[in-house]
Order: structure tokens, then sequence, then C-alpha cells
């Protein structure tokens, strides 16, 4: 249940495949205020779903969530952007983070999936970032399909995170090139993990890719995150933290993909909707937008 | 001094109705375990988890275990924790996820982290009492958690009824 159809400018196949926010990918900074037997307090980071009135995230110990919603771009014709559903109706009362007081933070996002090329392709993304419809949501994500489309995302679209498929298997292979390109701008790569927990298949697919991507990036600028869909597809930040093990990633970078590179990806969503990084713009009640310097 | 070392984990079962959470027996969380760790980790994992791993302590009311595995493999055994995803238990199949809470060396420290654990959430569902009545019995929890006393069943008890209230 907790379906209730919200993007009404979805077209019928998304809607059928997704009809509710998927959840959310990336992870973010969030306190546990638990520690391992060395004694390490944890700043892991995790997306957690949302599923209507039952927030697991609280009792794992996430601090931020984002939901996730998904455009697929296509050559047929122009699609509408979804637009996303105000944080207040989905979810009541927003519950607190363990160990502080302060309640989790809700952040909406979306990923775009990128299969072919063509003129609708490119032109959101590169040319203008800051339109409207793309200002609605606080993190955006791509999902290339194709080897010119990674390129292109890595090198010039303005996103926060690219999403590595972990669904089938990699039709490209990764190039350093792109890779440390991205890695400079400051964009990570994204693994979830929820399909892993369904399929035997899918388990070698996730794997199988993330370790390809590991071997390219060396284990720097990577989150994983859960694209939960249930309350029960979420796992611990620990759990998590060791499941990087099995990707390839040392212990240290599986503890920085579920914390600090989180928390990095949320301050380079922040800063992308500002002139860098130091005036940002906000709609005030009257009419008309009015310049604030801010952070 | 030789000494054989292990590891104990401390996780939680989380389940989407906490009814078929007291449906649990250790035999089958050990079966489910020891099934999720062969299809991940195939023969070798099977067989590393043959060495030393057992259910050390299960609580129905609060879904917490404790298992225990050796130290050298430990880390390969709970990478395969992540992947279970329902328990079968009298014939019924229980959707339900691990969350390790806790790695400790002996069963002490688990249960000293475990006290805490408990203490802290008692005091988040405090703001989510009803009435005075629920506010003095955990706050009567609260202040009888130790190690030796019986404060520990207490707590789970409060632990289980107030969060049927308050959820």
């Amino acid at each position: 249940g907790g379906s209730n159809a919200p993007h009404a400018c979805l077209p019928n196949r998304q809607e059928r495949q997704r009809r509710f926010p998927l959840l959310t990918v990336s992870s973010f900074p969030c306190v546990v205020a638990t520690s391992l037997q060395q004694d390490v307090s944890i700043h892991g980071s995790e997306c957690a779903v949302f599923y209507r009135q039952e927030p697991p995230a609280e009792p794992l110990g996430f601090s931020t969530v984002a939901i996730n919603y998904v455009y697929e771009l296509t050559t047929k014709k122009r699609q509408e952007v979804p637009s996303p559903v105000p944080i207040s109706e989905l979810i009541g009362q927003l519950p607190v983070v363990q160990g502080r007081s302060r309640p989790i933070k809700v952040l909406n996002r979306l990923t775009v999936v990128m299969s072919e090329a063509s003129p609708f392709v490119s032109f959101p993304l590169e040319n203008r970032p800051n339109d409207a419809e793309y200002r609605a949501f606080d993190l955006l994500a791509i999902q290339p399909t194709t080897e010119k489309l990674f390129h292109t995302s890595c090198m010039l679209c303005e996103v926060d995170i690219i999403c590595i498929s972990v669904t089938e298997k990699l039709p490209f292979f990764f190039k350093r090139a792109p890779i440390n390109g991205a890695i400079d701008r400051g964009v990570v790569f994204e693994v979830s993990y929820a399909s892993a927990l369904r399929d035997s298949t899918m388990r070698r697919y996730t794997i199988a890719n993330a370790v390809c991507l590991m071997e390219s990036c060396k284990g720097k600028n990577v989150i994983v995150s859960s694209a939960a869909e249930k309350a029960l597809d979420l796992r611990g930040p620990y759990d998590i933290i060791n499941l990087g093990a099995l990707f390839g990633l040392s212990d240290a970078d599986s503890k920085e993909a579920v914390s600090s590179t989180c928390r990095a990806v949320l301050l380079h969503a922040e800063t992308r909707k500002t002139a860098s990084g130091i005036v940002s713009t906000r709609k005030s009640q009257q009419e008309g937008l009015q310049d604030c310097v801010g952070s | 001094m030789v000494r054989v070392k292990s590891r104990y984990l401390l996780c939680e079962i989380n389940v989407s109705d906490r009814r078929d959470l007291l449906k649990l027996d250790d035999r089958a969380v050990s079966g489910t375990v020891k099934a999720a760790v062969a299809r991940t980790h195939g023969d070798y994992g099977a067989a590393l988890c043959s060495i030393r791993f057992c259910v050390k302590y299960l609580n129905a009311h609060t879904g917490i275990v404790f298992l225990r595995f050796p130290k050298g493999c430990y880390k390969l055994l709970w990478s395969a924790l992540p992947f279970i995803t329902s328990i079968e238990c009298c014939g019924r199949i229980i959707p339900c996820f691990f969350n390790c809470l806790h790695v400790g060396g002996t069963i002490r420290t688990c249960q000293k982290f475990l006290i805490r654990y408990n203490t802290r959430q008692l005091h988040r569902m405090l703001p989510k009492c009803k009435n005075e009545e629920e506010k003095r019995q955990i706050q009567k929890a609260i202040l009888s958690c130790s190690l030796t006393g019986g404060g520990d069943e207490a707590l789970e008890d409060e632990l289980e009824s107030e969060e049927e209230d308050g959820e």
C-alpha cells in the first residue's frame, strides 16, 4: 500500500513500473550514536526509504533521506519532468535522528535515465541545469547507458551523482579519463544495493559492475545507497560498510562511501544552485525573486 | 597465552509486523544465517560457518540476537547478513532484515552496549508517551538499567509495550 500516484505527469509505462517514490539512493551524513568495537563513532550516511506512514530510517540511524524520482529520456517525444511531492504531504511527522535532537532531513532527488543521444538528451543538463523543473529537486542524478553518454555526463553535465546501473551487465568499460574528470569536478558515482537483495543474478551484476567501477576509480568519490522500494529493503550503516568490502572497497573507503562522500554530495548539490557557491536566490513571499547573499 | 577468540555480533531483527517476532526461535535464525552464507559465499562460506557459529541469545520480544563467529573470518560471514530477506519458522515465512548494532569480543561487552542502547531507546520513547502512567513506567525502567540487576528484562518488556503503543 502507500501508492498514491503523485506523478500525474509521468507516462504510463513509468507509472506501471514505479508507482511510488523510490527510495533515496544517495547516502547522507547521519550520526549514528553507536560505536564499533574499536570505539570509533561513525558518521555514516545513507538514504533511507520512506514508505508513507512508516519511516524505518529512524531506528537504523540515518540522518538524511532522499526520495528519488526517476525520469526517462527517450527520443520519442519530450516528456514532462515529474514534479516532486512536497515532503509534508508524504510524511506526517519526521522522526528524530538517533542521538541528536534534530529531525531527519528529507530531500528530493531526480534521476535522469539517458538512453540514447537525442536532441532532448544533452539539452536539459548541459545547457540549463538551473531550469525551473530541475530546481525543485535538491539532488540531481544521471544514469548513462552508453559510453558516449557516460563520457558526457562525467565531463559536462551539471549533476551531483552518476548512477552505475546494477540490473544489467555493463555495456561499456570504464576509462580512467572521464572518471578522473568527474572526480575533479566533485561528481560521485553511486552503486545501489536493493536489487542485489532480491535476486541471485542481480547480485552478480551488482558486484561485477561495482568491482569494475572500483578498479577504475580507486575507491574515491563513491557512494553506496539503497534504491529501496519497501521498508524491508533498507540496511543499517554498519552492514553497508561491510558490503563495501564485497564491492572491492577498502575499510576506510567503505566507511567514507557511507559518510563523508555523502555529505560532500549534499554540499555539492547546494552549491550547484548558487552562483559559484556564494550567492543564492530564494523566492520571496511577494511576487518575483529576491536576491540574497547566503551560502 | 593461547585463547580461542570469537566475535559476537549484536543484531536486531526488524520485521514489519511485531507479532511475527514472537514466533522466532534460535534454530530458525541459525538455519537462515547458514543458508544465506552458503548462498553468498558458497561452500567456503558454509565451511567457515560450521566452525564456531551459533546463536548465543535471542530475545523474541525485542528481536535482539547475539551471533558468535570465529574472529578470523567474521567479516566475510557478516557480509552475508544483509542478504537475508526472510526467516522461515514453523512453516511461516517472516519477511525481515538484520541490522547489526555492535561487534564485541565478549558477550559481556555486547551486553553492556545493549543496556546503553536500550536506555537510549527508552529516552527516545519518552516524548511519545500518551499519559503519565506510561511516562512513570519508562522512567522507572530507565533508572533500573544495570548489568547485574534484573533491569534488562523490565527494560525489554517496557520497550515492547511502549513501541506497540507509540506506533
